[in-house]
């Protein structure tokens, strides 16, 4: 009988569905630790027996040699009983009582598979739908943890002999792949279009690259819900997508074939960028065009950037490596809705827009979008949390007493739930205005509890009291903690960054409700999250027709304009009448209302067929704007009545409409000006408070020339500057943002 | 009378009040019914399934395009009665007036009130008259309960409602809402849009004996979308309305659109929302057709299984949630 020490160690984060315990085994038997190794619920659990100095080896691997989507955390390492095991093996998988759950998310198709799915030799060669403990879906098949086969949407698929072999085998790199599959028992493809329907893999791929180059549009099942999908470089095919959807203006993403060649050729790909684009979400990237006539004109009209993104799923490297270009990839849904996942419904609310589908029969258990990111001052910063990325497990840094569900906000919903010192972010929902959305956003509630076994006992919701989800909160029973918007904007950047002790926020957003019931949207915190106070702001305006500003730019202009005491000939009498008597004309202190009316002055955009067309088209046109130095109108910074500071943005008027300036010259500088107002507000604030940290945060900042002259501006006058990295600064970040808040408002006072 | 306005005294029981009473009230609604000198009345020849009904009206202001406040209280009651299955047969009728008001619009608006009540066969059975001190009161507010008596052999519940049920309008909605708002607020322009105040018997009689035939409501205060809210509330279905259905005027639009209101949410005076078997509703909608009030009826959506919520379907193939009028709507575009 061997001798030695025995140990039981336990790992936790990501450990389950990425091939760990066949990586343990496997090192088990080079070092020649004897044991075993078992699942239990969301950690992993190793009896390690061999003498001192091995198993001091062994458990440093454990760590420093794990598979590269592994993400281990070792919880306990303490002796054990000596039982003298004669080999190492893995064990199955024991219930536990103590779960420390982590949910995968979706990982991108690996090396290893991909040449097997180009070796004429090989059994899965050209299989769509190969993977390996390394690589394939999860968050969109897991039905159920302990993450297995039957709790996937591939337990309809029974193992063959040869798929089993590999699945029972621990030196195989698909030992427990809980997704495998092969062409004899895994799932399918399918095309239909108006004529036919054509079952099999190679003759489904071949329809749908035939219907692509004749210019046609394709709905193609995904990972995480269907893609509307054409050649992004058939000026008609782009323009009929956008006719049909319908979708005039808003950017539409594009998959490069896997080489890089043509991206390269597009776009201006930096070390950093080309990085990002490759890591494992493999996210949508939005990046400069280089050579715009390598795409469509259609596809980012007024645009300097196009949103790229490389192939992540074997069915994905097929298709365009059989089409030979780039093809357009937006998300399949009705506009403002989470992507489609279902065949059937796709089948049926597509149908409008696409000429044929690309169907598998592998079901999407809940909808997981693209993850979009901006490069911004030198970092990627996440526009979307998507698939690859979500959910986003996060650490507090001080436990919550009870469990909570964050609902976020209305636009661009993310929900949050959160307990002891966990947080758990889930992917981009949509809009609550559908009911699909809210129909999401209640099962993605429901599976995010049932996934890591914990029961929401109290909801945080924002203090709007018309956001979408409000009636389900009146259904659900749960005592609820209202936040302000912008306080969850603020708070949630501030978990980023735990080392500032006293801040000052920027939230700078379209409107949220504000704690005078006006519309806030271009306020200035100092503080810390539980005891913000709100010391600067721009000057308010009235907006006539309330939320059809956000949609119409013209009607901030005439806002603007009406306030300042200036009559603005392109707004109708009717609405100036309106106006006067304050009916539907909240006031609002919105930044992004503000960019919007410079966009309308200036003539750039006043109608928008998207939220944040105005903005996106003046950061485009100032961008272009090269190296001139325009005047910057100074905006004075006075104390209202209230005594917060508040920025005058009238001088700005003359100057948007000015027609001896050149429209590019006129948006830098009304770039500049904000840059400056803010710059000015901080420097009021640090004189006030000694505060030397800024944080920039709210939609208004995914604007790349804002949020750099800003950065320049504050850097320059001796400020350290904060931007988010983890947590979209657009709405998505608010539910996130509401349990930093709720923590922090928790908290006994001293 | 000979005073031009109304005082004080008119409602302090002396000789004032007798004369406002006697030359103006009495002399308009004057009937065999009425006796203004009983402390209560016998109504004769009630019989069979009675139902009353009561509601206040406080309409500003008093007099808009198409309609004012005498003939739009007769409607209000007419109709609540009508689409509950009932002809409306008595009304009480009680009045506040604001002192100042002008005795020639006050004569008008009764003069108004008797002839709508007239039109539709109803006769004021009782009545009583307040003045209040002039700032106190919108010039007139009136108050009537209706009595009326069943007619429709079909029963006219919400709990008949299942999914698969389709929805009818009888007519354009929102008139009266921007009508209304536009004199209101006298903007000097109403774009020859008049207020939708009208009875609705004729077109509520037309339905009354089709079985097929679940539920019906005229559409005030709140609108379209407030119905559609309470029907799926009270049968916990969804229901859903095709936006390219539901008729509305164009210059209703044009003013929604321009001052971001929702045609849905805006009042409505003398429509007739319906809920009926699909087979049901193509009868109800050919005899709605046939009839002056009903020429723009329409079939506007369906009764789903699902949850309690107001869907409109646009055209586009999107689907939106129409949430409960809580307050003045908040934007939410951030
Ligand atoms: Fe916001
Ligand atoms: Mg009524
Ligand atoms: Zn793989
Ligand atoms: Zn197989």
């Amino acid at each position: 009988m061997p001798d030695g020490q025995a140990r039981r160690i336990r790992l936790s984060g990501h450990v389950q569905g990425v091939g760990y315990r066949p990586f343990v085994y496997r090192l088990a038997r080079e070092l020649g630790v004897r044991g075993w190794v078992r699942n239990v619920v969301g950690a992993v659990e190793i009896h390690a027996e061999a003498d001192a100095a091995t198993l001091a080896e062994f458990t440093r691997a454990l760590v420093e040699r794990a598979p590269a989507i592994a993400r281990p955390q070792p919880v306990a390492d303490r002796a054990a009983d000596f039982a003298g095991h004669a080999a190492f093996a893995i064990l199955a998988s024991a219930a536990d009582s103590e779960p420390d759950i982590h949910v995968p998310p979706d990982y991108f198709t690996c090396d290893d598979c991909l040449r097997e799915l180009r070796d004429p030799a090989d059994r899965r060669h050209g299989y769509p739908f190969i993977n390996c403990t390394q690589c394939g879906p999860r968050y969109t098949l897991i039905t159920a943890l302990p993450y297995d086969r039957p709790n996937t949407s591939m337990a309809g698929f029974p193992l063959c002999p040869d798929c089993r072999a590999e699945y029972e085998d621990p030196a195989s790199r698909r030992f427990h792949a809980e997704p495998v599959a092969c062409p004899v028992c895994g799932p399918h493809l399918s095309y239909v279009d108006a004529e036919r329907r054509i079952e099999g893999d190679d003759d489904a791929l071949a329809a749908t690259v035939a219907a692509l180059r004749a210019g046609r549009i394709v709905a193609v099942k995904g990972v995480g819900g269907y893609h509307l999908m054409c050649d992004a470089a058939s000026d008609a095919a782009v323009a009929e997508l956008r006719r049909r959807k319908p979708r005039p203006a808003k950017p539409l993403a594009v998959m490069f074939p896997a080489d890089q060649a043509l991206l390269r050729a597009s776009v201006r790909l930096d070390p950093e960028a080309a990085a990002l684009l490759a890591s494992p979400a493999r996210p949508i990237v939005l990046l400069e065009l280089a050579d715009a006539a390598r795409l469509s004109r259609h596809v980012a009209p007024g645009l300097a950037e196009v949103g790229c993104l490389l192939p992540y799923s074997p069915l994905h490297h097929l298709l365009l490596e059989r089409f030979g270009g780039a093809l357009v990839a937006t998300s399949g849904n009705i506009s403002g809705e989470p992507v489609l996942t279902d065949n059937a419904e796709a089948q049926a609310r597509l149908a409008p827009i696409a000429d044929a589908f690309l169907h598998h029969d592998r079901p999407i258990v809940r909808p997981a979008d693209d993850p979009v990111f901006r490069p911004i001052a030198g970092r990627p910063r996440p526009l979307r949390l998507g698939r690859g990325v979500a959910p986003l497990e996060l650490e507090l840094a001080e436990p919550l007493a009870q469990p909570v569900l964050a609902l976020g906000s209305h636009m661009k919903n993310a929900i949050c739930l959160a307990w002891g010192r966990r947080a758990v972010l889930s992917p981009h929902i949509g809009e609550l205005t559908a009911p699909r959305s809210l129909e999401t956003l209640a099962k993605v509630a429901e599976d995010l509890q049932r996934l890591y076994r914990v029961q929401a006992e109290r909801i945080l919701l924002d203090r709007h009291p018309g956001y979408g989800y409000r009636h389900w909160v009146r259904g659900s029973g749960l005592p609820t903690s209202e936040i302000w918007h912008h306080r969850a904007h603020a708070s949630a950047l501030a978990w980023e960054h735990p080392e500032v002790a006293e801040w000052i926020v920027f939230a700078w957003d379209g409107v949220g409700l504000g704690e005078d019931a006006n519309l806030w949207g271009g306020e200035a915190f100092v503080g810390a999250p539980g005891r913000w106070q709100r010391r600067a702001g721009l000057r308010p305006f009235r907006l006539p027709g309330g939320d059809k500003a956000g949609r119409e730019p013209w009607r901030s202009a005439a806002a603007l304009l009406w306030e300042a005491g200036q009559a603005a000939e392109f707004a109708p009498e009717l609405l100036h009448q309106a106006w006067l008597r304050g009916l539907n004309s909240p006031a609002s202190s919105a930044a992004g209302r503000l960019f919007d009316a410079a966009a309308a002055l200036i003539g750039v955009c006043s109608q928008a067929s998207f939220e944040g067309e105005g903005p996106m088209k003046l950061e485009a046109l100032a961008a272009a704007a090269g190296a001139a130095l325009p005047a910057t109108p100074g905006l004075p910074l006075a104390r209202d009545a209230a005594g917060v500071w508040r920025t005058d943005w009238s001088p700005l008027l003359a100057m948007l409409a000015d027609v001896a300036l050149a429209p590019a010259t006129r948006a830098l500088a009304f770039h500049r000006a904000m840059a400056d107002a803010l710059v000015a507000q901080a420097i009021r604030l640090r004189e006030e408070t000694g505060a030397g940290d800024v944080g920039l945060t709210g939609g208004v900042f995914q604007n790349r020339l804002l949020t750099e002259l800003a950065v320049a501006g504050l850097a320059g006058t001796g400020f350290r500057v904060r931007l988010a990295e983890r947590i979209p600064v657009n709405d998505a970040g608010v539910s996130f943002g509401q349990v930093i808040e709720h923590i922090a408002l928790c908290r006994p006072t001293t | 009378m000979n005073e031009e306005r109304i005082l004080l005294a008119h409602g302090n029981g002396g000789r004032f009040m007798r004369e406002l009473i006697g030359e103006l009230f009495a002399r308009h609604l004057g009937n065999p019914a009425l006796d203004t000198d009983a402390d209560a009345v016998h109504l004769p020849d009630l019989a069979g399934d009675i139902l009353v009904t009561t509601d206040g009206f406080t309409v500003q202001p008093i007099e808009f395009p198409g309609g004012n406040l005498g003939s739009l209280a007769v409607h209000g009651v007419v109709n609540d009665l009508a689409v509950a299955g009932a002809q409306a047969r008595y009304f009480t009728l009680s009045a506040i007036i604001e002192e100042g008001l002008e005795v020639a619009l006050l004569d008008r608006l009764i003069a108004s009130f008797a002839a709508a009540a007239r039109e539709n066969g109803v006769a004021v059975a009782a009545g009583d008259t307040k003045v209040v001190r002039h700032g106190e009161g919108g010039g007139l507010y009136l108050s009537v309960a209706g009595i009326g008596v069943r007619e429709a052999t079909t029963d006219l519940s919400m709990k008949r409602i299942a999914p698969g049920d389709v929805v009818l309008v009888s007519g354009p909605v929102g008139d009266h809402g921007v009508s209304v708002m536009l004199a209101r607020e006298q903007f000097g322009l109403s774009g020859g849009l008049l207020s939708d105040s009208a009875s609705v018997l004729p077109l509520a009689r037309a339905a009354w004996d089709l079985p097929g035939l679940k539920f019906m409501r005229d559409p005030t205060r709140g609108g379209l979308a407030t119905v559609c809210h309470e029907i799926a509330h009270a049968t916990g279905c969804a229901v859903v309305l095709d936006q390219g259905a539901v008729p509305v005027r164009g210059e209703v639009v044009a003013v929604c659109e321009m001052l971001g209101y929702d045609p849905y949410f805006l009042a409505c005076e003398g429509r007739v929302v319906a809920v009926a078997t699909p087979a049901a509703a193509a009868e109800v909608l050919a005899r709605w057709r046939a009839l002056p009030a009903g020429a723009e009826a329409a079939v506007i959506g369906r009764i789903d299984a699902g949850a309690a919520r107001l869907i409109l379907e646009t055209e586009l193939g999107g689907r939106r949630v129409l949430e409960e009028l809580e307050d003045d709507p908040l934007p939410r575009i951030c």
